[in-house]
């Protein structure tokens, strides 16, 4: 018999699991990756996991056999690079989302490509396996999660992982995916810049408006903050989401290589050479590579360039934010291991005309921010109370006629955040839309980035120009966009989420998919039944409305075709097929078209007559409206 | 707008209180279509001026709101969240930029749509547009068109003011509003110039 001191208070009679699971903030860098957790101490540490260093090189060696032990990550697979650079894919994030006929993907790199069907990047490796980068980049993933969880005695699940903020929504959605094949539980993806200054605020309890510099190993993005009463305000942000040191190693490569035999092998050899190079040149003045001398001085006229090109995207984003040449600026955090080279301090001090800051390590302060992001997600009492307010780093419109972009959220918008535009039919009885999805900030649709194409169908034939479309982005917290079209007379609608137009192919999709396949199935059975239901309400209410107030257009025997047609409907609406119901809706319609034209008709009469011609903005009428009111004008 | 009762509690919620002031649960955004006074998402009296402590005001709500706050919650408060701050996010933006603020006022009181623009002023328009690329073209300095542009805008935005707070002609201030959306793209344009992408 239970006694009073056996009953507890709710909850209480579960001790809370002993905590043996973490939230970790994870770098996922071009070159390098790293993993860090907040400790006890309240501070966030990079946790050693790579030879006893915290920087895991981004290298994954495909071996023999293809069996569990086959796969190599970190410095071994970058020892092996140089003898296969076949099997041994190195920067593999600038793969990210990219099709294989992109410039990016044609460069100085000593890959074996398979032939994509969808146009995906498809490494061949050892054996003829083939490796997409999404799979690359789960094994960084695993890696540094399992040795972290060594390290920690603890199973790791859920993280954060940092993107570049350049990185546009196919290269966000190939990195999620990336972070879910490796098991985690992806709970936010945070833009590199937001991380560092979010790790550098915890100390400073600072409040004005910084600049993150951040030059990595491929990517290069400026971001402009404001710090105040504990929220973190992206201001503007802009880069290059392929320039980094991997450009300057390149740079130098070439240099090396002047002349020579160009095997893959050499190639890696020579890049390699470069790469050491420049890292010795930030200490000395001149150094040896592949028996050659090469001072700082030729370096810096090698990869001179390359710096210079981020000063347009810098300028711009300190404009976007209002602070026009760095005036009111109040630091310049630096970030990634590319700063380091004496040359692009240099220019930073001369674009932004102070001296910049590198307190924290600039290859670690990324991922520490990305690690107090996890806390400030997971924790009952997280230990910094901050807010981050990120912004879209690229214009998302969609394509109108004559192929232009209209742009519907413009860069810099503060997420999450939503934008609806309505459309129209242009050609009468149209009963489909399609709606292309761009991204970027340029005029035509061919120079943006197209993200996703899908048509509305089910439109109800109507005059063209009457039927009206709205379409509604919502970009959420992550910066991944979700996007719905929507009749306003049937409500027939449809969402997609847009997912990498050039990550997995659909098989590897469903592969991953298959369990919830099913489900799916019936789902999808489920909506058309309850939609093909409403629209026949919608449409059989809206012909009851026009048959009582415009029946006088019809002629008996139209007006019991009409009808007769209507209770057919109703009928079909009682059963549960939703491809019977949508006959029926689509033999009304046919038979009304007719009668509808005649009531358009009549309407634009009254309206013309009703108004001043002024003030009518032609630009509105359809062609079939116009032609209504040129016979008006003529009168 | 009429009051609601929250989800959670049952409790009186304002239209335009995004949390219930008894259980402190994040409420549904208004229904799309309904028409939302951007000041008072942001608990702020309308204003033809940036009303004073605007930003303190959004970085409070942000604070409170932001999906981020929510991520150990119930998907339905999530979801929730995520649509609060869109609206918020939204009405900050509409309160932040003057013209953008003064549409706004003007549609809260019933003002709404494109006005009909004058023929003389889309002519004006489309001659300083053809200076401007003409300048781009021959590589011309544009400082001073900018300052033309500018002060057509200022001089405009007063006018509106003029209109707005003294009980004027509200489509012709609607009007007016058009013209500086014009403006705005047009300034858009010469500052792009100075940077490349």
């Amino acid at each position: 018999m239970p006694t009073l001191f056996q009953i507890s208070e709710p909850g209480e009679s579960h001790t809370k699991e002993a905590c043996t699971t973490a939230a970790v903030g994870i770098d996922l860098g071009t070159t390098n990756s790293l993993i860090a957790i907040v400790l006890g101490d309240g501070k966030p540490h990079a946790l050693a996991v790579d030879e006893g260093n915290t920087l895991l090189p981004s290298v994954v060696h495909y071996g023999e056999g293809g069996g569990p032990g086959s796969v190599v990550v970190g410095r071994g697979a970058r020892r092996l690079a140089a003898e296969f650079p076949r099997d041994t894919i190195v920067s593999v994030k600038r793969f990210m989302g990219r099709s294989s006929a992109d410039p990016e993907t044609r460069r100085l790199s000593p890959y074996r490509f398979a032939e994509g069907e969808s146009g995906v990047v498809r490494f061949v490796v050892d054996g003829g396996r083939v490796v997409n980068p999404v799979e690359v980049s789960a094994e960084v993933l695993r890696a540094l999660r399992t040795r972290a969880e060594e390290r920690l005695g603890l199973k790791v699940h859920q993280a954060v992982i940092t993107v570049p903020a350049y990185f546009d929504d196919a290269q966000r959605q190939a990195t999620k995916e990336a972070g879910r094949l490796a098991g985690l539980d992806v709970l936010r993806l945070l833009n590199e810049p937001t991380a560092a200054a979010l790790a550098y605020g915890l100390d400073k309890r600072s409040r004005g408006t910084f600049a993150v510099y951040d030059l990595g190993g491929g990517t290069f993005d400026i971001s402009i903050l404001q710090l105040q009463d504990g929220v973190f305000e992206v201001k503007a942000v802009g880069g290059d989401s392929a320039l980094g040191g991997d450009d300057f190693d390149r740079a130098l490569a070439e240099t090396l290589l002047d002349g020579q035999e160009r095997s893959p092998r050499k190639v890696r050899e020579a890049i390699d050479a470069a790469k050491q190079a420049k890292e010795d040149l930030t200490r000395v003045e001149s150094t040896e590579a592949l028996g050659k001398r090469i001072t700082r001085a030729q370096l810096e006229a090698a990869i001179r360039p390359l710096i210079e090109k981020t000063g347009g995207p810098s300028r711009r984003a300190l404009r976007d934010a209002g602070v026009p040449d760095g005036k009111g600026l109040d630091g310049v955090i630096l970030v990634g291991g590319s700063t380091r080279v004496p040359a692009v301090r240099r220019y930073v001090r001369e674009l932004f005309g102070m001296e910049p800051l590198a307190d924290i390590d600039p290859d670690e302060v990324v991922a520490l921010g990305a690690a107090v992001q996890a806390d400030l997600l997971t924790s009952e009492s997280p230990q910094h109370d901050v807010l981050l307010l990120d912004v879209t780093p690229l214009s998302l419109g969609l394509e109108t006629m004559g192929g232009l972009a209209e742009k519907l959220i413009l860069r810099n918008t503060t997420i999450p955040a939503r934008a609806t535009q309505e459309f129209t039919t242009f050609a009468d009885g149209q009963t489909g839309m399609d709606i292309h999805v761009v991204q970027g900030e340029r005029e035509l649709v061919q120079d943006n980035r197209s993200l996703a194409k899908f048509t509305l169908s089910g439109i109800p034939p109507l005059p063209a120009g009457l039927a009206r479309v709205a379409v509604t982005f919502q970009v959420d917290a992550d910066g991944i966009l979700s996007v719905t079209a929507r009749e306003q007379l049937t409500g027939v609608s449809q969402t997609v989420t847009i997912k990498p137009s050039h990550g997995l192919t659909d098989e590897e999709i469903e592969r991953m998919l298959l369990a919830s396949i099913e489900h799916a199935e019936q789902d999808v059975q489920a909506r058309l039944l309850i939609d093909n239901r409403v629209e026949a309400q919608r449409i059989l209410k809206a012909a009851e409305k026009q048959l009582e107030a415009n029946g006088d257009l019809l002629s008996p025997e139209e007006r019991q075709q009409i009808e007769t047609q209507m209770a057919a409907l109703r009928q079909a609406a009682q059963g549960t097929d939703h491809n019977v119901i949508h006959a029926q809706i689509e033999k009304l319609d046919h038979v009304s078209a007719d009668f509808a034209k005649r009531v358009m008709d009549r309407g634009i009469e009254r309206v013309l007559k009703g108004h001043s011609v002024g003030e009518f903005d032609q630009g509105e009428l359809s062609p079939h409206a116009k032609k209504a009111y040129e016979a008006l004008r003529e009168d | 707008m009429a009051a609601r009762t929250c989800w959670s509690c049952g409790g009186i919620v304002a239209a335009a209180d995004a949390i219930c002031p008894a259980c402190g649960k994040v409420q549904p955004p208004p229904k799309a279509g309904t028409q939302l006074d951007k000041f008072a998402v942001l608990g702020l009296a309308p204003s033809f001026e940036e009303p004073a402590g605007l930003d303190d005001r959004f970085r409070t709500l942000s604070r409170k709101l932001h999906p981020d706050r929510f991520a150990r919650a119930s998907p339905q408060e999530r979801r929730h969240s995520l649509e609060q701050t869109t609206v918020l996010n939204d009405a900050y933006k509409t309160v932040k930029d003057p013209v953008r603020r003064a549409e706004h006022l003007l549609a809260l009181r019933g003002i709404k749509g494109d006005p009909k623009m004058s023929p003389e002023f889309l002519e004006q328009t489309m001659e300083d547009r053809e200076k401007l690329v003409e300048a781009k073209m021959s590589g011309q300095p544009l400082d001073a068109l900018a300052a033309a542009v500018r002060e057509k805008r200022d001089r405009t935005l007063a006018a509106v003011r003029d209109l707005v707070e003294n009980a004027g002609d509200l489509a012709q201030a609607a009007e007016l509003v058009a013209r500086m959306r014009y403006y705005a793209r047009y300034l858009d344009e010469v500052e792009g110039r100075s940077v490349e992408l």
